[in-house]
């Protein structure tokens, strides 16, 4: 059986209400939400905008497993390598240059605003820089 | 914005500024036509004719880069002619008489010359918008890109101001943003200079309640913004204070950033790049680490629309592959260094969060359940607060003393202008149905079909045919800091001498060609607009045969299998 999960579409700041409707974990439509803003109505993006979780790989791939490069190539590797990786080399150029050294971005698309609240209080606590920014502007 | 979506069609006035509501936010573009039904006054600025300035009663056509000019006439005007409101002016305002000698001498005539719109049509503009009894404007990126930006929305602002539309329902004024959660980026505070709720950095007050809930002293300096990276990585001489590390979260510079050339200089020569996305894209080619978080429809969270409102978003399915969520690996690579933050849910990050920003404090997610939205500020957690339709209430401003503040300063033209080598002007706009860098769009199929690579470029006819190009035809671009092919698409709509370019597609990327110039108080790239020069090219045959190979290129570059995929 298939289920219905009301969301706020992605695609831009008119905060549009939907529902992604699922079959056997797969979303196979969205249909209108009444929401604040859009009050059952949506345009194309949330029409048919959630077909990129299914991967159809037109443009670009999903990623599915951390990378590292290693001599000039990207390789897949465990996400505890990845992290620790990270870790260490993030830690070593903090010890080097200082945390102003160190810049981080928001994402002013899909991760959502708890993800950003917790970017900017890694920079701020764990790297102690305020070189936090993203993308557009105004 | 000010005001709240809903309110838009209820406005007696809207004036439309330099915002293709069409394009950008087809549901805004809804309400405006709703407006126009109700019997609302349409005025559009902007210099191409949009779908807005099709239906609107008034259109300025003005040249682009000269929106101060405008802006400040519109002010002169208003005043002359006795039709601003003294009352408001004198109870919620400050810098009025300063603003009124500034703008003595932007009147309509002075403005023609630099906006190419008569001076009798800004003089209708200004006594529209001063008389209507409720009056909202409404801008984009329109304004947002050029190098002045700051100082237009002032301006915008100010006629809000001059006028008394401020403080009740339906007037005001709204920035309506492009990416979808630009705004909840600003309000959680990834930005340089505030902390979530848009709390200074450098009030010691503020800084002291973050120090003693994260346990840890905190930076006063305030940090720098992304645009500065490339010089900090690629001209600052000293070690120190150089960019060494750069965490790209949810981002593609390496597409969306104007000036290509230069940001995969700055990645190239970056120590240590990480990259956290959904999909591999340009950025990642140079990353030294890729860590995949998982997509929208995958997790849980909450979305700030671009009119303050609060909405969760919801996990749908499962994601494939072994990816996490993006708060959860950042949480990870913390606690690796050092400094352990662990959170269960996006919950306790919100209830975190709401602890130390009043503004945000009544959002809970239970009242977001029960009310599907919220506007902030919304202070209490009570029921009783359903937060802010719309700002200012009554005329009280959120400066210190309450008041508002007027705005004028001199018109600057914008940073590269056309020249004889580079004749014609090249903006950037936006296209219904992608969405900024496309990773996402690109990837939905019935949306990848509405159009194909390498994109377009808009050109009047009148241009089309001293160049001797065709609809459809390749034809090569070009500015000073690089080049590439698209198709040309005449179109009435554009003005001589200007042409158009979308900025979604990856083959002929327009930010190849556009100026890394910013904005001084933004640091806003002025992406809309670049001088360049267009060159009819003979061997189509050759063209086509090139842009087949790059895209086959790109593609296989982020890792498809080409030879297998035709569907
Ligand atoms: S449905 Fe369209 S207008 Fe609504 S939020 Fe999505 S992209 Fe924006």
């Amino acid at each position: 059986m298939g289920k219905q999960i009301l969301t706020t579409c992605a695609y831009c700041g008119a905060g549009c209400q939907l529902y992604l409707n699922v079959e056997d974990g797969k979303i196979v439509s969205s249909t209108p939400a009444n929401g604040r803003t859009n009050e059952g109505n949506l345009c194309l993006k949330g029409h048919y905008g959630w077909d990129f979780l299914n991967d159809p790989q037109i443009l670009t791939k999903r990623l599915t497993k951390p990378q590292i490069r290693k001599n000039g190539v990207l390789e897949e590797v465990e996400w505890d390598e990845a992290i620790s990786y990270t870790a260490e080399r993030l830690s070593e150029i903090k010890a080097e240059y200082g945390p102003d050294s160190i810049m981080g971005t928001g994402s002013a698309r899909g991760p959502g605003n708890e993800a950003n609240f917790v970017m900017q209080k890694f920079m701020r606590a764990a790297i102690g820089t305020n070189n936090v920014d993203h993308c557009a502007r105004v | 914005m000010s005001m709240g979506i809903p309110e838009i069609e209820n406005a007696k006035l809207l004036f439309i500024f330099g915002y293709n509501g069409a394009d950008s936010h087809p549901i805004v573009a809804r309400r405006i036509i709703k407006a126009k039904q109700k019997g609302a006054k349409l005025i559009v600025v902007d210099p191409r004719i949009t779908e807005s300035a099709r239906i609107a009663d008034m259109h300025l056509q003005l040249k682009g880069g000269s929106n101060m000019a405008l802006v400040q006439a519109i002010g002169n005007v208003i005043i002359n002619e006795g039709l601003a409101d003294q009352k408001f002016i004198e109870d919620h305002t400050n810098g009025y008489e300063e603003y009124k000698e500034f703008v003595k001498k932007y009147t309509p005539e002075y403005a023609e010359p630099i906006c190419h719109v008569p001076a009798e049509q800004i003089r209708e503009a200004a006594r529209a918008y001063a008389k209507a009894e409720t009056s909202m404007i409404l801008y984009g990126m329109g304004v947002c890109q050029f190098a002045q930006a700051v100082d237009v929305v002032k301006g915008l602002a100010s006629l809000a101001l001059l006028t008394g539309n401020f403080g009740g329902p339906n007037m005001g004024i709204g920035p309506v943003r492009g990416q979808n959660n630009v705004q909840g980026a600003c309000d959680m505070g990834a930005l340089p200079n505030c902390y979530s709720g848009y709390q200074s950095v450098t009030d010691d007050a503020v800084r002291e309640k973050f120090e003693k809930a994260w346990g840890v002293k905190l930076s006063n300096k305030v940090g720098i913004p992304l645009t500065h990276v490339p010089h900090r990585v690629l001209e600052e001489k000293d070690e120190k204070k150089k960019i060494h590390a750069y965490y790209i979260f949810g981002e593609d510079p390496a597409q969306s950033d104007p000036d290509l050339n230069e940001i995969r200089e700055t990645l190239d020569k970056l120590d240590f790049v990480i990259m956290q996305d959904i999909f591999m894209n340009k950025t990642g080619l140079h990353a030294d680490v890729i860590l995949p978080s998982t997509a929208w429809g995958e997790h849980d969270g909450i979305y700030s629309a671009c009119d303050r409102g609060f909405a969760r978003i919801r996990k749908a399915i499962e994601p494939k592959g072994d990816v996490k969520t993006d708060w959860e690996i950042i949480s990870l690579i913390s606690t690796a260094m050092g400094y352990p933050m662990h959170y269960n849910n996006t919950q306790e990050i919100w209830d975190e969060m709401r602890s130390l920003t009043p503004s945000f404090h009544g959002a809970t997610y239970e009242k977001l359940e029960a009310l599907g939205s919220i506007q902030w500020p919304c202070r209490d957690e009570s029921m009783e607060d359903k937060g802010t339709p719309y700002l200012f209430t009554g005329g009280k401003f959120s400066h210190p003393d309450g008041r508002g503040k007027f705005f004028a300063t001199e018109w600057r033209p914008p940073c590269e202008v056309e020249s004889p080598e580079y004749p014609y002007s090249l903006s950037t706009v936006r296209e219904v149905g992608h969405y900024s860098v496309r990773t996402m769009t690109g990837n939905c199929r019935a949306l990848a079909n509405l159009e194909d690579e390498p994109g377009w470029i808009q050109m009047s006819p009148e241009d089309c045919d001293k160049l001797n190009v065709k609809e459809g035809e390749l034809i090569r671009v070009f500015s000073r800091r690089g080049s590439l092919m698209t198709r040309v698409l005449p179109t009435e709509r554009v003005k001589p001498g200007a042409t158009y370019m979308t900025y979604q597609w990856w083959v002929g990327a327009c930010n190849e060609l556009t100026t890394p110039y910013l904005d001084p108080v933004s640091n806003t790239p002025e992406s809309k607009y670049c001088a360049i020069n267009l060159e009819k090219i003979n061997d189509q045959a050759w063209a086509e045969q090139c842009i087949k190979d790059s895209y086959e290129s790109i593609r296989k570059n982020m890792g498809i299998d080409t030879a297998k995929k035709e569907v």
